[in-house]
């Protein structure tokens, strides 16, 4: 329920925007801002040429690293060189005019960049980790060197290309192209350990649940350009700034644009009721999950929305049902993430309620805090899931909290544990030491001014629970006495034979700690985390300044209390250390109250249902497989029936024997293959010639026919 | 005079290839195939209406009297179907080097008839040497597939020919319908497609239009195919050799498409228009019905063949938007589409040569064994599932766009259609992401499942991946697919022309509704009917009939 002020402070940026920012304008000058796209581009290349050639070297590795480092270079070098916003054309793509004259219009989507803050600050983080995750990689995929290690670079480096596009393009299917891009190499790495039927069903999975969001982009996009006949950002802002949709307003093709791109940013950010591909793409190795599942693609639907922000001000309930849906969306994953064992799937539930509040923050029109904690949690979400990859990597693959235990005492392992506490820390938004903390505030704060308490609420509330289950796993893997159960096998075997034996080495051997590239990564990205703290500013004037800006809906009254950014540092700390006490109580303190809680819980029969569901994920892969998996399954095979059975065997080849009968009644001895053909052919030949001959009769007999049809 | 090469060499070539001693019969196939592809390369370099308008007309008068003449002529569509056909021939013939062991010599002779037959049918310009060619694509096709085809091809043959043929009698019947009316109006018999084609849309009451149009979509629709007249399909698709498979879905069904192109939409507009909204959900059911079914199949070459009923859903859909976005796009999609269904089938075909089994329930995690082969696979499903940056995604998009933006307030083209079949049609994407990922997920990636080790390699002396020749006939595929992903426009803009000329009538059109009335038609370009009063084969050679300046 936004506050009427509000809402229309955000009409009436639509209504002034042309004035508000300044408009793209076109520039043939930097064309070299194309490099970062093409230098992944060459980097897919270049792996491509690895895996043909069978490289059996880190060479892939260092050729993506190299190319990728290189396209932050060009990223920072756009950033210092910018000045105001431009429109870099790169070539055509599609181009099509309908009509000449006054009633000209046209579909214009050409390969062209749209360079301005908001897409400065995010290809900054995006290349950025993009490198350092790959410099990581480097390492972790080592044990496939020879192996799958070049298509895992390959697939990253496709994932740079697609991320880009999707970033800097200047139009709206430029924007889809990467968008399924991006989701073509999720679907590439998840699915990278191709011999897991798992892994294979959950790339299969990802991809169509994307596809379903993409469908709502697609009409989304469809129908801004019916409505303002463009679909290049610079115009498209010009246009709605000057109304000229105007004559639509109000009608229901102008007002569900916002929901069609809702529905596909969803999609990309995992959020409900499409969230269900993100945890079961932890099948993909963990860097994938650092890069694409936590730091960046997720959050692209968060940039779709910042970017077409003023769209949102076409229906007035559209606002609010973004802040509704992330904020329950935060919520509800936070509530599964408390019954998992799994780290990285605790990890990916995290995420899917972190992206939660960042929608919760575009709800309720903070466009600044959305962008910033997207910003923040780039960083320490990608130092947790690389953490997990660590441990995950070091343990043979084990990932049940239950059976590590003291990792910071283990020698080697100090620097895993210390940066995942800063990361936890982080994530739970730790008072004034955590970049964390800042970006949540501005986004819990915001809801209840401009949102509601009961949005205010849940977000307080998840904030409790993310305190609680980060630290769960926090205080059982790397705290208490050291104990560890290895895992059962590498890191996923790339195929069925040639790894079996490195599963046995590694199933009864001492964890192997994580050396120089690791290490190395996770303490850049750690600082980075902590850096982030002073970025607030920086990171306010970039939204500000491009299409994403609005003016925040200032509070009532200037009292303490009365001003929620006043009392949200004190009340979101107490609350975030209740959480890491309550925690602190289960895991460290009293490991076995935990287990005590819940046997208690499920002894009483009014209570089992809970830990139950929640450790069930709340049942939703069940209900989509009931509702709509299974119903289109069915269909598929009544259809496949009736096609065969029915359509043709039964009405065609029904009408096809009437001839052959009355073929039988003349020719009684026609039989085998060629005389039916030789038959049917004359006979066509026959009916030719009547036609021709007895044309005028036909004629006149079907005009007499038309008549009656043509007067009616 | 050239453009007759493009029909003779093929002709000349299959009787070269039957009297040729049968081990060098591929060769020369092969040759005569590559020369033709060269040749037509050479002509669309010289074509003169690219930009609209038609080319390379030539006419020989043949039965002077009843107005017939064997006349050619292209226009920039015509021409780049051409180009398709004549590129997709010589990767058939080098793609059957070891799946044709037998009667090798009638199989290449075949197909170099087939070719001759289909690329007349693009260039006719006389009616009744349209109808021959069209009809005569069956004779090849029905040999190819009853002498090499697989267990249940006679069957298949038979149905496929009757069910076609059938259809095209009740076509020819309403294509005969419009010359006997041009005659009894203008006195004097004409076959050329052009003159009729301006006196039927002017000259034929709506109501004769109407009947003209179902008429002429029995035949059309039967070879596109149009749900619910695409059984034929799944069984020819299945039972045909590879070589035989990639022409259907690559060609022979674009000659359905084309029809509908060259002869309904300019032919019998207002019909169109009071038709367009039935036709658009006849394809979107098709969208929706094959590609359900699609994710039901174990046979992966039904699979793909279910698939081409539902993505040439998508093709007539756009076709029947009415507007450029949709023309250029359903003809841009029926290339595409027989780029990668073509590489599709090559590669079930490559798959079968060695495994002897086209069951799902067979074959897993092939990604192993035959990782090159694994690569196209993986490449042409994306193709297909219309993954940006690739070719489908530009077609299928435009269609989609097209449909959505057909409503009838649109300027500066309205249309019949609207958002609600755009956004129907869509669920089509999501489909078909389902029932190909699901195929990739089973046959290329998964645990290893083959079948019986007796089987695997003992029938084909073929090694376990593609051997370089295979990969020679996949790799101009993937490259014209990443190359029409990326470089759209070059294809769009020699269409666009030709597009706005064949739609020009219909903005004025659907405004007069819900009274569609003739007069609204009199704006198309009718030069073509001023010259039709005189036998079209006394036009000079050369000369461009049809609007090519003036109409937009």
């Amino acid at each position: 329920m936004i506050a009427a002020n509000a809402q229309l402070d955000l009409l009436t940026l639509g209504a002034h925007h042309a004035t508000a920012i300044p408009i793209a304008q076109p520039t043939t000058e930097m064309g070299w801002a194309g490099w970062i796209l093409w230098l992944p581009l060459i980097s897919l290349i270049a792996c491509g040429l690895c895996a043909a050639f069978r490289v059996r070297n880190k060479l892939p590795a260092w050729l993506t690293v190299g190319f990728l480092g290189s396209s932050f270079l060009v990223t920072l070098g756009l950033y210092f060189q910018y000045t105001e916003p431009v429109t870099i054309e790169l070539f055509r793509w599609i181009d099509l005019s309908l009509g000449t004259g006054t009633d000209a219009a046209g579909f214009t989507a050409n390969f062209s960049l749209y360079v301005d803050q908001l897409s400065l600050l995010w290809m900054l983080f995006v290349t950025g980790l993009g490198t350092l995750i790959a410099l990581y990689a480097s390492e972790y995929m080592e044990s496939d060197v020879g192996a799958g290690y070049a298509r895992f670079f390959a697939g990253v480096s496709v994932f740079l290309f697609a991320m880009s596009a999707l970033v800097l393009g200047d139009n709206l299917l430029m924007l889809y192209l990467g968008w399924e891009g991006v989701g073509f190499a999720s679907y590439w790495l998840i699915g990278y350990y191709y011999t897991r039927p798992s892994a294979v069903a959950a790339a299969k999975k990802a991809f169509i649940v994307n596809r379903i969001g993409d469908l709502g982009l697609a009409l989304g996009l469809y129908l801004i350009w019916r409505t303002f006949g463009t679909i290049e950002y610079s115009e498209l802002f010009e246009r709605l700034g000057s109304g000229h949709h105007a004559t639509q307003a109000g009608g229901w093709s102008v007002r569900a644009i916002p929901y069609l791109l809702m529905l596909g940013a969803f999609g990309k950010s995992a959020q409900l009721p499409l969230f269900v591909w993100l945890p079961d793409a932890m099948e993909g190795p963990t860097p994938v999950s650092a890069l694409i599942h936590a730091a960046t693609m997720v959050t692209a639907g968060v940039y779709l929305l910042a970017r077409m922000f003023p769209f949102l001000a076409l229906d007035a309930a559209a606002a609010p049902t973004v802040a509704w849906i992330g904020a329950l969306t935060a919520l509800v994953a936070a509530t599964i993430g408390m019954a998992q064992y799994d780290i990285k799937r605790i990890m990916a539930y995290s995420t899917v309620s972190q992206l939660g509040y960042m929608f919760l923050g575009i709800g309720v029109l903070t466009t600044f805090g959305a962008a910033y904690h997207v910003f923040t949690h780039a960083f320490f979400k990608a130092v947790l899931f690389l953490t997990c990859g660590a441990i995950m990597h070091g343990f043979a693959g084990q990932l049940d909290l239950r059976k590590l235990s003291g990792l910071r005492q283990l020698p080697g392992w100090r620097i895993t544990s210390y940066t995942m506490l800063y990361g936890c820390l982080c994530l739970v938004g730790f008072p004034y030491v955590t970049s964390g903390f800042f970006s949540k505030d501005a986004i819990m704060a915001q809801a209840f001014i401009s949102g509601s308490t009961g949005l205010g609420l849940i977000a307080l509330v998840t904030a409790l629970l993310t305190a609680y289950y980060t630290f769960r796993v926090w205080f059982r893997v790397c705290a208490g006495p050291v104990k560890y159960e290895l895992g059962d096998d590498h890191h996923g075997p790339d195929d069925g034979e040639g790894h079996g034996d490195h599963g046995d080495q590694h199933g009864h051997g001492e964890p192997h700690a994580p050396r120089l590239a690791i290490n190395l990564v996770l303490v850049l990205i750690t600082t980075g985390a902590f850096l982030a703290i002073f970025l607030k500013p920086w990171a306010r004037e970039m939204v500000m300044g491009s299409t994403a800006r609005n003016a925040e809906p200032h509070s009532e009254g200037h009292g303490f209390w009365q001003d929620p950014h006043k009392w949200m540092p004190v009340v979101a700390s107490i609350t975030t250390i209740v959480g890491i006490a309550i925690a602190w109580h289960f895991h460290l303190a009293n490991r076995k109250a935990a287990d005590a809680l819940r046997s208690r819980l499920l002894a009483n029969p009014a209570t089992a249902w809970l830990p139950v569901a929640m450790e069930n994920k709340w049942y939703f892969d069940e209900i989509y497989h009931g509702l709509i998996r299974l119903p289109l399954w069915i269909v598929g095979h009544a259809l496949a029936f009736l096609d065969r059975y029915l359509v043709d065997l039964v009405i065609v080849d029904g009408i096809a024997r009437v001839p052959r009968w009355v073929g039988r009644a003349f020719q009684p001895l026609q039989n085998g293959i060629l005389q039916s053909y030789a038959v049917s052919m004359a006979g066509g030949v026959g009916l030719v010639a009547l036609l021709v001959l007895y044309m005028p009769q036909v004629i006149k007999l079907l005009e007499g026919w038309l008549g009656g049809g043509g007067g009616g | 005079m050239m453009a007759w090469l493009l029909l003779l060499v093929p002709l000349a070539g299959a009787a070269a290839v039957a009297l040729a001693p049968s081990g060098r019969a591929r060769m020369v196939a092969l040759a005569v195939s590559t020369l033709t592809f060269l040749l037509s390369v050479v002509m669309a370099s010289q074509f003169e209406a690219w930009a609209g308008g038609f080319g390379i007309e030539s006419n020989a008068p043949w039965l002077t009297s009843f107005g017939v003449g064997l006349s050619i002529h292209a226009d920039s569509v015509s021409m780049l179907l051409v180009l398709l056909t004549t590129l997709l021939m010589p990767l058939c013939i080098l793609g059957s080097f070891t799946s044709i062991t037998t009667r090798e010599k009638e199989y290449y002779a075949w197909l170099l008839v087939l070719q001759a037959a289909m690329v007349g049918v693009f260039l006719a310009r006389d009616l009744l040497f349209f109808y021959i060619c069209f009809e005569f694509t069956l004779v090849p096709m029905f040999f190819l597939i009853a002498i090499y085809g697989g267990e249940n091809r006679s069957r298949a043959a038979i149905k496929f020919f009757i069910y076609t043929f059938t259809g095209s009698m009740i076509t020819l019947a309403g294509l005969v319908y419009v010359a006997w009316q041009f005659r009894e109006t203008q006195g004097s018999w004409s076959w050329d497609i052009p003159a009729l084609t301006a006196f039927a849309a002017t000259g034929l009451s709506p109501g004769q239009q109407g009947w003209v149009l179902f008429a002429l979509l029995a035949g059309f629709a039967v070879k596109v195919p149009l749900f619910p007249v695409h059984t034929w399909l799944p069984l020819a698709h299945t039972e045909a050799p590879t070589a035989g498979s990639v022409i259907l879905a690559g060609v022979l069904l674009k000659l359905g498409t084309y029809g509908l192109y060259r002869f309904v939409l300019p032919m019998v507009p207002v019909a169109v228009v009071e038709y367009a909204p039935l036709i658009a959900v006849l394809s979107i059911v098709g969208i929706l019905y094959a590609a359900l079914i699609c994710w039901v199949q174990q046979d992966i070459k039904r699979l793909i063949a279910y698939s081409s009923v539902s993505h040439l859903g998508f093709c007539v859909l756009g076709l029947f938007a009415l507007n450029p976005l949709g023309g250029q796009g359903s003809v841009l999609y029926m290339l595409n589409h027989g780029l990668s269904t073509g590489a599709l089938f090559f590669l079930v075909g490559m798959m079968y040569e060695r495994y002897h089994t086209r069951d799902m329930r067979e074959l897993g995690g092939l990604a192993t064994v035959m990782p090159v082969w694994s690569f196209f696979m993986v490449f042409f499903v994306l193709s297909s599932v219309g993954l940006p940056g690739l070719n489908g995604f530009v077609s299928e998009f435009l269609c989609l766009v097209a449909a959505f933006a057909a409503s009838p307030d649109a300027q500066p083209y309205p249309g019949v259609l609207g958002p609600w079949y755009a956004a129907f049609a869509g669920l089509g994407m999501i489909f078909a992401a389902m029932y190909l990922l699901i195929m990739v997920g089973k046959v290329v990636f998964g645990a290893r499942r083959e079948p019986d080790a007796d089987h695997h390699h003992a029938a084909s002396s073929l090694p376990a991946d593609l051997t370089p020749r295979e990969i020679g006939v996949l790799v101009p595929l993937a490259v014209l697919c990443v190359y029409l992903g990326v470089q759209p426009s070059v294809l769009m803009d020699t269409m666009e022309g030709s597009i706005a000329d064949t739609l020009a009538a219909y903005p004025a059109l659907v405004e007069s509704r819900p009274d569609p009335t003739l007069e609204a038609v009199a704006e198309m370009p009718v030069e073509a009917l001023v010259e039709a009063d005189a036998p079209n084969f006394a036009t000079a050679p050369g000369e461009t009939i049809g609007g090519d300046d003036g109409d937009g």
